[in-house]
């Protein structure tokens, strides 16, 4: 070993400070994600009614309750897997490529809804400003996730604000099927569409913050 | 079963054979260093440190033959490793956490690679060193075998502007292709590497 990898291994091992063991990271996850569901929920209250008949297509309708629970799962697993990536070794390439598969057949129901809709396509309880809706709500848990993974070590940090805005985003598209009109179109276009612009809104950011991080060293 | 080759100072090699439960026991042993390292003692956390530099100045040998940049990254390492080891979980293993480190702060040095003009010289100090160490035969054996997955294209190109260290330009005159084209080879070739990293993992 050279004589600086010495210096350098004493220097930090010199007055170490204990750190704290971390929580389980899914168990950090799952934290977040209930904590940005509830939000989710008080605030789409907060700003108008949901859809009024909506709960009880949920126990009437099983094609309805199938892809509101694979909305639910799909999201579940991508948020435990972005936060995995904010730990070296966590997250596996299989892991990302199932939740981003799982997310795909959530999504593909609404593309088959096009022609089969689970339910008879409605402008009852239709939002006006749902497209804004899903894009506000979904800001403040995608900087609490933000802030979360920053005090991890996440060795991609793009990937892992791309995966976590995400879920923010597909959080209120989700909600909105209950909260907004059913109509597989305007699910596609003025909900999940908005989802995927916080996507790249967060991957951006994140992105910018590490140039000028880089640029500042 | 690992045979490790040693050579020592007089030239004369002798061979170790390693169970699989050296890694095993490397594993656990690392794992319980890190975690009383995570409570603050110095002394575990040195030596810690000091297995993980040999590790992973072997792993890089073995990945990239012996280059100028092997022990900045070995020290890039251990100043992740430092600022994540409050990431550690202890019920998850030890060496996907740090070799998932290692193999970032590896492509992460290749990218920051200049020219330089100094190599030479301690391009052949780093040779005589990795051969006083202790190398995996397997390893040394196929010194440098993860240069050998790129094309040859990609792997000429990094050759020349990473681990010998010419300009962009110079490399662009001895490929005979313009100077965006070599950017353009050399960021498809770290690519390629990182790929065949994580594949490894």
């Amino acid at each position: 070993m050279s004589r600086e990898t010495d210096n350098l291994i004493a220097s930090l091992s010199s007055e170490l400070k204990p750190v704290r063991s971390p929580l389980p990271v899914e168990l950090v996850a799952l934290l977040w994600l209930a904590s940005s569901a509830a939000f989710v929920m008080a605030i789409t209250h907060l700003f108008g009614p949901i859809r009024p008949n909506a709960l009880h297509q949920l126990v009437t309708e099983p094609r309805f309750l199938f892809e509101s629970v694979l909305g639910v799962v799909a999201i579940t697993y991508t948020a435990i897997v972005s936060f995995r990536c904010a730990i070296p070794g966590a997250a596996s390439k299989r892991s990302i490529v199932t939740a981003l598969g799982l997310l795909a057949l959530w999504l593909a129901n609404y593309v088959y809804g096009l022609s089969d809709p689970a339910l008879d396509p409605s402008m009852e309880g239709k939002r006006p400003h749902c497209i804004w809706e899903t894009m506000m709500f979904a800001a403040p848990p995608a900087v609490l996730a933000y802030f979360i993974t920053r005090r991890l070590y996440p060795l991609k940090p793009v990937r892992s604000a791309m995966l976590f805005s995400l879920v923010a985003g597909m959080l209120p598209a989700l909600y909105m099927q209950i909260a907004c009109m059913y109509a597989p179109m305007h699910i596609l276009q003025m909900h999940i569409l908005p989802g995927f612009l916080v996507m790249l809104a967060g991957g951006a950011i994140v992105w910018f913050l590490s140039w000028l991080k880089q640029r500042r060293q | 079963m690992t045979v490790n080759l040693r050579v020592a100072p007089s030239g004369a090699a002798t061979f170790e054979f390693m169970s699989d439960d050296d890694s095993t026991s490397d594993e656990i042993r690392w794992a319980k260093l890190m975690v009383s390292a995570q409570a603050g003692n110095e002394h575990d956390y040195r030596s810690l440190l000091t297995e993980i530099s040999r590790a992973t100045k072997h792993y890089l040998l073995s990945r990239f033959g012996a280059q100028h940049f092997i022990d900045d990254c070995v020290q890039d390492t251990l100043i992740a490793v430092h600022q994540a080891r409050h990431t550690y979980d202890s019920r998850r293993r030890f060496r996907p956490w740090l070799f998932a480190i290692v193999r970032h702060k590896a492509i992460d040095t290749l990218r920051k690679q200049r020219s330089q003009r100094d190599l030479a010289e301690h391009q052949e100090a780093l040779m005589q060193e990795a051969q006083r160490d202790t190398i995996d035969l397997d390893n040394s054996v196929a010194q440098g075998q993860l240069l050998d997955g790129l094309s040859p294209q990609h792997k000429e190109v990094l050759t020349l502007t990473k681990f010998i260290g010419l300009s962009n330009a110079e490399a662009a005159a001895k490929l005979r292709i313009s100077e965006s084209a070599v950017k353009v080879r050399v960021h498809r070739a770290i690519g390629s590497l990182t790929r065949l990293m994580e594949a490894e993992a």
